[in-house]
C-alpha cells in the first residue's frame, strides 16, 4: 500500500523528516518496503518568464521570445498560440528531457532556440496540449517546478502484514505512528448538516444476505455538480497512485484511502425502482463492471442489485450500469461491509483486484462504515454542492459489541522482563484506540475499539506494549565476550585439516626438547631457537628445555617407525615453541612441521610408485600458504643448516622469514639413524597469523567469456629459472593471459647440453570480450619475440 | 522396367545386411536412393512410358524407395545395438580389483576429543580462551587459593623453570588470566598442556586438560550441574549418566569430584572400573569467592563454576585405548586408527 508523506504527516502533530518516520513505521511494525520521490521529474522545470515575444519572421505561427529563467535570459522559439510577453511560465532548459526526447539548442528556421516553454501534456501534468501551461502571476522566477506546484512529495510502499486491517488507511497509519512517537494525533474534523427531506422517500434498502453483508449503510445527496476536483485533492490521489476521475469518484478513493474503508457511489436515477436490493447472484447472472467486463456470476458471490439488476459487485467493483457521469445530478453513497472471506472468494475467482477488494478481504470493521459514509458526504457537500437529505438507510442486523481485554501487568514483566508501571501501559494502549474500563489487582481491562480485530488475547496487549516500549530498549545480558580469537582458532583448524587431506597425521610429542637437537640439526648459536626456558627439575638430560623446534621430534617419530616397518610417512605437529630471553616467562608461538619420506602415494596395481620428492613438499607449503591468503610470498634459497644445499628454501612474507622448507640433508639425517631422504616443512604460524589478520574468501565474478589455451614449446638455457621466465611472459600482458601451466620438460635426445625442452599451456582470457584468433596470435608473437630476446630460445 | 526394380530391390537388401559400419550405410544410401541413385534413374526414365502405365510404375518405384529406407533404417538400429554390444564387452572389468585410494591422514586422537570438546562448548555459547604454558607461582597457584605450604606446590611435583616460574600443573591458570583481564559475565572454555614431574604407567609428564569457567549474576550450582551432563551425553551417550562426590580443591568451595558411569561395563562392574561402575572425570566447584576478592571480582554480585576434565583420559576411554603410553609413541599404525 502507497503512503504519502505529506499526507500522513498532516495527521501527527510533529515535524518529521521522511528519513524519521521512515525508522519510526519499521519500528512500529509496518514494513517500508520502497521509498519514491514524487515530483522529481517536475523539478527539471523552472518557473521562468517570457520577457519579450515577437513573430518569428520566417513563420506566422512561431514566436521569439526572451524568457528570464532567473539567472540569465534565453532566446527560445515557441509554437504555442498564447504565448505572450509577461506570462510567467514552465520552461525546459537545454537538457531536460521530457520522454524519450532531449531537449537540445536547436537553429529553427534560422533563430536559435536554447530550451522549450512546456505545455501540461509535455509536463504530464494532463492531456491538455492547447497551449503553454500559463502560470499564476506571482509564480516567482527560477524556483523548481515541483516545488512551486507543491508536487514534491514521498510515497512510501508499505507492506500492511494480515492482522492489521487499521492500518488500510493513512490516518490509520497515522494513529499507530503517533502512539509510537507518544505525539497528539490530529483527528480530521467531520461534520455534516442534513436538509428537510428523508432519504426514504427516495431510496428502500433490503438486505437479503446479512451473512454475507453484516452491515450496509445509503446515504443520497441531491444536485451535485460533477466536475473535475480541486487541485489539492487530485495531488493527494496522484501521490497514492490513484488516478483523479470526477469530484465524486476522488472523494471515494480519497475517503478510502484515509480510513481504510471503501465507499461506492451510484448513480440514483440508473437505480431501478428506487430500492438497493443486496443479495446473492443468481447462477449464470451476467454483471457488467466498469472496468469494461461482463462477469458471469455463481450464487456464492454477493451483489448490490436494483429492482431488476445488479449495480455492483459488492465490494469489488461497480457495475457499469449505475456509475457516475457528467450527467449524474442526485448520488447515493454506500458504506457498507461484507464478509472477508466471500470477497476474497469472489475476486480471486473473478480474478479481480481493486484497492476496494484488497481492504475488504482484510476483515474491515462493520463501525467504520459510519465514519467514512459522513467524511464523504462532508466532501461531497463541500466540493460537489447538493443537499444531503436527511437520516441514512442502515441495515446492521448483528451490531458487534466492543470486546473486554484484561491484563495483568506482573505478566508484562514476567515475559518481556521490562518493569512497565500501570499508567505507563494505559498511556502505551489509549493512543492505540483502548479504554480502560476496569482496575483490580494485578488487572487491567480494556475496551478494545472495533477496528482492532487482532487484539483478543492478554498476549496481543503485551505485544502493543512492547511494540510501543520497542523491541530494542529490552536490555539484552550476553555480550560477545571478545575473549576468544576465532580467526587464529579457526585457521588453525584449517591448517591441520589441509595437512589431513593430504595424508599426513598429526603426531602429538612431550614439549620438552634436548639441547643436543640443536647441535645436530647444526643450530648457530647465536640463532633465536637457542634462546631455551631450561628446566630447573628435569626428567633427564634430554628433556631438559622446553622446545624450541619441532623437527627433531618429528625425525624421531619417522625413525620410530621406520624401525617398525613403516617406510612411506607423512606426518605433521602443530603446536606452541618455546623460547626465553630475559623475559620473566616465556615466549610461546603457534607452529607447524611437517615431514614426508618414502613413496607419496599408496601402492596402485595401475601406476608405478614413486617417491616423494622436493615439489610434494613444496606442493603442500604453497597450499597452506594459499589458505592462509598469502599471494605473494618470496621464495629464496634457504640459510637452514639442516637441509642439503641447493634443495631447500626459505618463505618470507613483508621481509620476515616464516618458514622453510626442503630436503634434510643427508649428513644429518645419519645422525638420526635415517637413510632414506627426508623431506620437511617449517611453519612459523603465528608469526603468519600476526601478519595475515583477516583470511576471508571474496567472491570475484565467474568469468563470462571462454578461455583460450595456446601451447608454446622452446628450448632454453638451463641458467634461466622458471620463475624468470614465467615472469617474462606474464610481462607481456597481464590482464589476457591469466594462467601459464608447465606440462612438460624435457631433458636427453637432441636437446643440447645444459639446456632444456619445456612446453607451456598459456590461458587467455578477458572479462569484457570473446577473445579473437588475432587476439590471441598478437600477444603471442610478442610473447616469442620477448623470450627470445630475454632467453635466446629456440622455438620448437 | 519392373524387373529391374525388384533387382534393385534385391541387391540393395542384400548389401545392406552385410553392412556393418555408419559409413556403409551412407554410402548405400547414396547408391540406392540418393541424388544420383539407380532408382533416382529410373525414375528419370518414367517419362518414355505411356501414360497409362506411368502411375502404376510410379507407385512401385516409391514403394521400393520406401521399403530401402525402412531397410537402411532398421540395420542402422542394428549396427548401433551391435556397437554398443562391443563396448560393453570391452569395458568389462574385474570389479573385485582393489580401487584408486585416495590417502586421508588423521588427527591425533587427543586432537579429536579436543575439537569435539570445544564444539560442544562453543555451541552452548562459550568462548575458548588460552593461556601461557610457562608459568608463574601466583596464577598457578597463590591466585588459585593454594597456599605456600601447600604439598602440591613441592619441587617434586612441579617443573620449575626458576624459584617462581614453572610449568603449569593445570590450566585453572587460564581462569585466573581471563578474570584478571575480562568483567563477568564469563562463559570460557580453555585447553592445553600441563606438566607434571611423575612418568610412569598411568602418569605421563605431560598431560592434556579442558578447563571451564562460567562467572556471572546468578550463577548456581545447579547449571554446573546441567552443563556437565549435557557435556558426558553429548560426549559419551545418552546412557552416560554422572555424579558428583564431595571432595576438596583449594580454589572452589563447594568442590565435587565427577564421576560418569563407566563406558565399558555401564555400571555392572568390570576391570577398567576396578568394579565400581564409576569413573572418575574431573573436577567441579563453585568459585571460591577467595578466589574472586583476589582478583577484585565481587562475590556479592557474581557467583561462577569451574571445572577441569582430563583430555587424555576422555580420549583413552572415548576410543578404548589401553595404555596412556600410547598416546605420545606416534606409531603409524596407532595413529591411522583414528580416521
Ligand atoms: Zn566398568
Amino acid at each position: 500500500m502507497k503512503i504519502s508523506y505529506k499526507w500522513l504527516s498532516q495527521y501527527i502533530d510533529i515535524d518529521l523528516s521522511p528519513e524519521e518516520l521512515q525508522t519510526r513505521m519499521t519500528f512500529a511494525g509496518l514494513e517500508v518496503e520502497g521509498v519514491e520521490k514524487l515530483g522529481e521529474d517536475l523539478n527539471q522545470y523552472i518557473v521562468a518568464e517570457i520577457k519579450k515575444c515577437k513573430t518569428h519572421p520566417g513563420s506566422d505561427h512561431l514566436s521569439i521570445c526572451q524568457v528570464n529563467n532567473g539567472s540569465d535570459t534565453k532566446q527560445v522559439i515557441c509554437g504555442a498560440p498564447n504565448c505572450a510577453a509577461g506570462q510567467k511560465v514552465a520552461f525546459a532548459p537545454v537538457g531536460v528531457s521530457i520522454s524519450d526526447f532531449k531537449i537540445k539548442k536547436v537553429k529553427l528556421r534560422g533563430e536559435e532556440s536554447f530550451g522549450m516553454i512546456c505545455s501540461e501534456k509535455e509536463l504530464g501534468i494532463s492531456d491538455n496540449h492547447d497551449g503553454i501551461l500559463v502560470l499564476p502571476d506571482d509564480a516567482p522566477i527560477g524556483e523548481k517546478l515541483g516545488t512551486y506546484l507543491q508536487q514534491d512529495d514521498i510515497a512510501f510502499e508499505v507492506e500492511i502484514t494480515p492482522n492489521r486491517p487499521d492500518l488500510l488507511g493513512i490516518f490509520g497509519v497515522a494513529r499507530d505512528v503517533a502512539a509510537v512517537l507518544n505525539v497528539p494525533l490530529i483527528i480530521p474534523e467531520i461534520s455534516i448538516k442534513e436538509t428537510g427531506e428523508s432519504i426514504a422517500k427516495h431510496l428502500a434498502l433490503q438486505n437479503d444476505a446479512s451473512e454475507l453483508c453484516t452491515r450496509y449503510t445509503a446515504r443520497m445527496i441531491k444536485g451535485v455538480t460533477i466536475k473535475e476536483s480541486p487541485a489539492w485533492l487530485k495531488q493527494r490521489l496522484i501521490s497514492v497512485g490513484l488516478r483523479p476521475i470526477n469530484n465524486i469518484v476522488d472523494i471515494t478513493n480519497f475517503v478510502m484511502t484515509e480510513f481504510g474503508h471503501p465507499l461506492h457511489a451510484f448513480d440514483h436515477k440508473l437505480i431501478k425502482d428506487k430500492t438497493i436490493i443486496v443479495r446473492r447472484a443468481k447462477k449464470g447472472e451476467k454483471f457488467p463492471a466498469l472496468d469494461e467486463q461482463t462477469y458471469t456470476l455463481e450464487k456464492d458471490d454477493l451483489v448490490i442489485a436494483d429492482a431488476v439488476k445488479p449495480i455492483a459487485l459488492a465490494g469489488i467493483i461497480g457495475g457499469e450500469n449505475s456509475h457516475i457521469t457528467k450527467e449524474t445530478k442526485d448520488i447515493v453513497i454506500e458504506a457498507a461491509n461484507f464478509l472477508y472471506s466471500s470477497i476474497r472468494k469472489t475476486a480471486g475467482r473473478l480474478k479481480i483486484s481493486t484497492d476496494s477488494s484488497y481492504r475488504f478481504e482484510r476483515d474491515i470493521a462493520d463501525e467504520t462504515a459510519e465514519l467514512v459514509s459522513q467524511r464523504a458526504c462532508q466532501l461531497i457537500l463541500e466540493l460537489a454542492g447538493g443537499k444531503l437529505l436527511e437520516g441514512k438507510l442502515d441495515s446492521y442486523p448483528n451490531p458487534v459489541e466492543n470486546r473486554i481485554v484484561g491484563l495483568r501487568p506482573s505478566r508484562v514483566k514476567k515475559l518481556l522482563t521490562i518493569t512497565v508501571s500501570d499508567k505507563q501501559i494505559i498511556n502505551y494502549l489509549e493512543p492505540l484506540g483502548l479504554k480502560l474500563s476496569r482496575r483490580e489487582t494485578d488487572l487491567l481491562k480494556f475496551e478494545i475499539p472495533p477496528y482492532r480485530k487482532d487484539l483478543v488475547r492478554e498476549i496481543d496487549l503485551i505485544e502493543e506494549i512492547i511494540r510501543l516500549h520497542g523491541y530494542n530498549s529490552v536490555e539484552s545480558f550476553l555480550k560477545p565476550q571478545k575473549i576468544m580469537d576465532k580467526t587464529t582458532f579457526y585457521t588453525s583448524r584449517k591448517i591441520k585439516d589441509i595437512l589431513v587431506n593430504n595424508g599426513f597425521s598429526e603426531v602429538i610429542n612431550w614439549n620438552f626438547g634436548d639441547p643436543s637437537d640443536l647441535n645436530k640439526l647444526n643450530i648457530p648459536t647465536d640463532d633465536e631457537r637457542r634462546n631455551n626456558a631450561e628446566l630447573k627439575n628435569p626428567l633427564g638430560s634430554s628433556f631438559s628445555i622446553m622446545h624450541s623446534m619441532l623437527i627433531p621430534q618429528l625425525l624421531k617419530n619417522a625413525l620410530f617407525n621406520i624401525h617398525h616397518g613403516q617406510k612411506n610417512l607423512k606426518l605433521f605437529e602443530q603446536t606452541k615453541v618455546f623460547t626465553r630471553h630475559n623475559e620473566k616467562l616465556a615466549t610461546e608461538k603457534i607452529h607447524l612441521s611437517a615431514l614426508i619420506t618414502g613413496n607419496l602415494h599408496p601402492v596402485y596395481w595401475k601406476e608405478d610408485q614413486y617417491p616423494a620428492d622436493f615439489y610434494d613438499i613444496k606442493g603442500i607449503v604453497e597450499e597452506i600458504l594459499n589458505a592462509l591468503d598469502i599471494s605473494n610470498p618470496v621464495f629464496k634459497v634457504s640459510s637452514e643448516k639442516f637441509y642439503q644445499p641447493g634443495l631447500a628454501v626459505d618463505v618470507f612474507l613483508k621481509e620476515r622469514m616464516v618458514g622453510s622448507f626442503g630436503k634434510i640433508d643427508s649428513k644429518i639425517a645419519s645422525k638420526y639413524d635415517i637413510e632414506q631422504p627426508l623431506f620437511i616443512l617449517d611453519i612459523k604460524l603465528q608469526d603468519i597469523f600476526e601478519l595475515q589478520k583477516s583470511v576471508k574468501p571474496v567472491f570475484h565474478d565467474i568469468p563470462k567469456f571462454p578461455p583460450v589455451l595456446r601451447d608454446l614449446s622452446f628450448v632454453i638455457s638451463k641458467k634461466y629459472s622458471y620463475n624468470e621466465i614465467l615472469n617474462s611472459i606474464y610481462s607481456i600482458n597481464k590482464k589476457l593471459i591469466t594462467k601459464i601451466e608447465l606440462f612438460d620438460e624435457y631433458i636427453g635426445k637432441n636437446i643440447k647440453d645444459g639446456y632444456r625442452s619445456l612446453t607451456f599451456s598459456l590461458v587467455f582470457s578477458s572479462d569484457t570480450k570473446t577473445l579473437t584468433d588475432d587476439n590471441i596470435n598478437n600477444i603471442l608473437q610478442k610473447v616469442i619475440e620477448k623470450l627470445k630476446n630475454d632467453f635466446n630460445i629456440e622455438m620448437r | 522396367m519392373k524387373e529391374e526394380i525388384t533387382r534393385v530391390l534385391e541387391a540393395a537388401r542384400s548389401e545392406i545386411k552385410k553392412a556393418d559400419s555408419m559409413h556403409d550405410l551412407m554410402q548405400l544410401k547414396s547408391r540406392y536412393i540418393g541424388k544420383k541413385s539407380i532408382l533416382n534413374g529410373l525414375m528419370q526414365k518414367l517419362g518414355t512410358l505411356s501414360k497409362e502405365e506411368r502411375p502404376a510404375f510410379g507407385k512401385i518405384l516409391n514403394e521400393a524407395k520406401v521399403q530401402i529406407s525402412e531397410l537402411l533404417l532398421q540395420r542402422d538400429q542394428e549396427i548401433k545395438n551391435l556397437k554398443y554390444k562391443k563396448t560393453l564387452k570391452k569395458e568389462a572389468l574385474d570389479l573385485t580389483m582393489p580401487s584408486r585410494k585416495r590417502e586421508i591422514g588423521t588427527l591425533h586422537p587427543i586432537t579429536k576429543v579436543w575439537q569435539e570438546i570445544e564444539d560442544i562448548f562453543i555451541s552452548m555459547g562459550f568462548e575458548v580462551a588460552e593461556g601461557p604454558d610457562i608459568e608463574d607461582e601466583f596464577h598457578n597457584f597463590d591466585a588459585l587459593n593454594t597456599p605456600q605450604d601447600h604439598p602440591a606446590r613441592d619441587l617434586s611435583d612441579t617443573f620449575y623453570i626458576e624459584d617462581d616460574v614453572l610449568l603449569r600443573t593445570q590450566t585453572s591458570t587460564v581462569q585466573v588470566r581471563v578474570m584478571e583481564n575480562h568483567k563477568p559475565p564469563i562463559k570460557i572454555i580453555s585447553q592445553g598442556s600441563c606438566y607434571r614431574n611423575e612418568n610412569d604407567a598411568s602418569h605421563s609428564p605431560m598431560f592434556h586438560q579442558v578447563e571451564a569457567l562460567v562467572v556471572d549474576e546468578g550463577v548456581t550450582f545447579a547449571d554446573l550441574r546441567d552443563i556437565m551432563n549435557i557435556f558426558v551425553k553429548k560426549m559419551f551417550g545418552e546412557k552416560i549418566e554422572s555424579r558428583f562426590r564431595p571432595h576438596f580443591f583449594p580454589f572452589t568451595e563447594p568442590s565435587a569430584e565427577m564421576d560418569i558411569i563407566c563406558v565399558k561395563c555401564l555400571g555392572r562392574g568390570c576391570n577398567l572400573c576396578k568394579g565400581s561402575g564409576w569413573l572418575e572425570l574431573g573436577g567441579a566447584g563453585m568459585v571460591d569467592p577467595n578466589v574472586f576478592s583476589m582478583l577484585g571480582i565481587d562475590s556479592e554480585k557474581y557467583t561462577g563454576y569451574a571445572f577441569g576434565l582430563g583430555i587424555d583420559r576422555i580420549a583413552m576411554l572415548k576410543y578404548k585405548i589401553p595404555d596412556m603410553r600410547l598416546l605420545f609413541e606416534n606409531d603409524i599404525r596407532f595413529l591411522k586408527q583414528f580416521k
